[in-house]
């Protein structure tokens, strides 16, 4: 079947992509539209690298055709950096050693979006909850939890963000 | 061979419609958490598949006596919206946060186990799977009957699961889930237990395991154990050893079988005890 041209909202742009059916949006960021923060590790939905915000929620994009965001907001990791300098969270990863070789860090950056947008002040638990579909297979968790904290507390790396 | 055609229905008598014309060539598929991975991997090659999402199946809508959860409905949408706690309990462990928010009700009743724990908990309360087809309309299959071995179900090639009926639950629930880690984990075993008492007896009873055997399933000779007894440290051992003896559980790389045979006594008799305490 011919491709098809799906339009949705990208990090707040109006993007046109097309593609062929069954085309993942991971797929579709990646190697149509040139958005390659969004990383892929496992394709199989356990490793959460390609997790983007869809709407509000955490999916993850390399399962995920893309016809089903027609219409919709998708938000990369590419939208929450600023021009100029780091996102709160980014900076929070960098001051903790939250990243090592940095593959996970894009998902783990998206759902932790995800979680402080709806949860300004989440427990340790409640991180550690959220994060359980995010495989890092480098710092460990306490650093990436402890950068986490630290954003929700609104500090400088001064307060909440304890390693354990 | 790549797909040739993604078909959303906005509709369910649409969905019918494509799944009659197009029978068994289609891959139907709801939030494509199962059904994507093998895609990915080149396993599954389907020439045509259907994506659920739009055929107005997403929803979980409280009815005399139950609920009514939409094939559709996503793990996240039944864990936030269904009153039923042990519903709740099942999905928080079925996965991550982002699997939850893709990943559909209807959809988790054909993971293969270690996976599909949500049944556990629809199959101790006794749930009913409404399936739909063009030409003969609907029935509802007890879920205890839904299954018919390892990746194998009751559905003809024409026929649609497009609801689940959950019963309010008449007596104590719960549901307990053991795997290596806290949470997100593939399941060693899970057990899920509801009672009916009467009189100091039990009157009724429903033992469910997941992890244990070809497809989620019911232990009845535990349920026999402790059917018409007062729930004592007796009727939970006696039911418990059942359980271990009919599960039929499996080697992988999580568990041995013969653990796993030993955590189910284990964790039915947990879950017993929550029920009795």
């Amino acid at each position: 079947m011919a491709s098809k041209i799906v339009t949705f909202t990208l990090n707040g742009r109006e993007t046109e992509v097309m593609v062929k059916p069954l085309t993942t949006l991971a797929k579709a960021l990646r190697e149509k539209l040139g958005f390659t923060a969004t990383k892929c590790g496992c394709y199989e939905g356990n490793c959460g690298s390609c997790t983007v915000i869809l709407n509000g929620e955490p999916v993850l994009s390399c399962i995920l055709p893309v016809e089903e965001v027609e219409g919709q907001n998708v938000l990369t990791l590419e939208g929450i950096t600023p021009t100029e300098g780091l996102h709160p969270l980014q900076q929070a990863f960098h001051e903790n050693f939250a990243v090592q070789c940095g593959f996970c860090s894009p998902g783990m950056l998206m759902i932790s979006k995800a979680l402080l947008d709806k949860n300004p002040h989440p427990t340790k638990a409640e991180i550690a909850e959220a994060l359980s579909g995010n495989l890092c297979r480098c710092t460990g968790y306490d650093p990436i939890i402890a950068a986490v904290q630290q954003v929700a507390a609104g500090s400088n790396g001064n307060q909440g963000g304890s390693h354990e | 061979m790549t797909t040739q055609a993604y078909f959303r229905p906005r509709s369910l008598a649409e969905a019918l419609g494509l799944l009659d014309e197009h029978g068994p060539a289609m891959l139907v598929m709801a939030g494509g958490t199962l059904a994507m991975p093998l895609i990915n991997k080149g396993v599954s090659r389907p020439e045509k598949v259907m994506g659920l999402r739009q055929a107005g199946l997403d929803y979980v809508r409280p009815v005399d006596g139950g609920v009514h959860i939409g094939a559709a409905a996503s793990l996240a949408r039944l864990r936030a919206e269904s009153d039923m706690p042990l519903l709740a309990e099942a999905v928080k462990n079925v996965a991550g946060w982002a699997v939850q928010n893709m990943g559909t009700a209807g959809g988790n009743l054909f993971a293969p186990p270690p996976a599909g724990d949500l049944a556990v908990a629809l199959l101790a309360l006794d749930a009913q799977v409404k399936v739909a087809s063009l030409k003969r309309g609907e029935r509802l299959v007890p879920l205890a009957e839904f299954y018919t071995g390892f990746l194998t179900n009751c559905l003809a090639a024409d026929e649609l699961v497009v609801e689940i009926q959950v019963p309010r639950p008449a007596g104590k629930a719960v549901l307990l889930k053991y795997g290596r880690l806290y949470t997100n984990t593939p399941a060693i075993v899970t057990v899920a237990v509801h009672l009916v008492a009467e009189n100091g007896r039990t009157r009724d009873a429903r033992v469910a395991l997941n992890a244990v055997g070809p497809h989620p399933l019911r232990a009845r000779q535990a349920e026999i154990a402790l059917t018409g007894f007062s729930l004592d440290t007796a009727a939970i051992a006696a039911a418990s050893r059942a359980a271990a003896a009919e599960c039929e559980p499996y080697t992988d790389p999580i568990a041995s079988a013969e653990y796993r045979r030993r955590m189910t006594g284990v964790f039915v008799q947990r879950a017993l005890a929550q029920v009795a305490a």
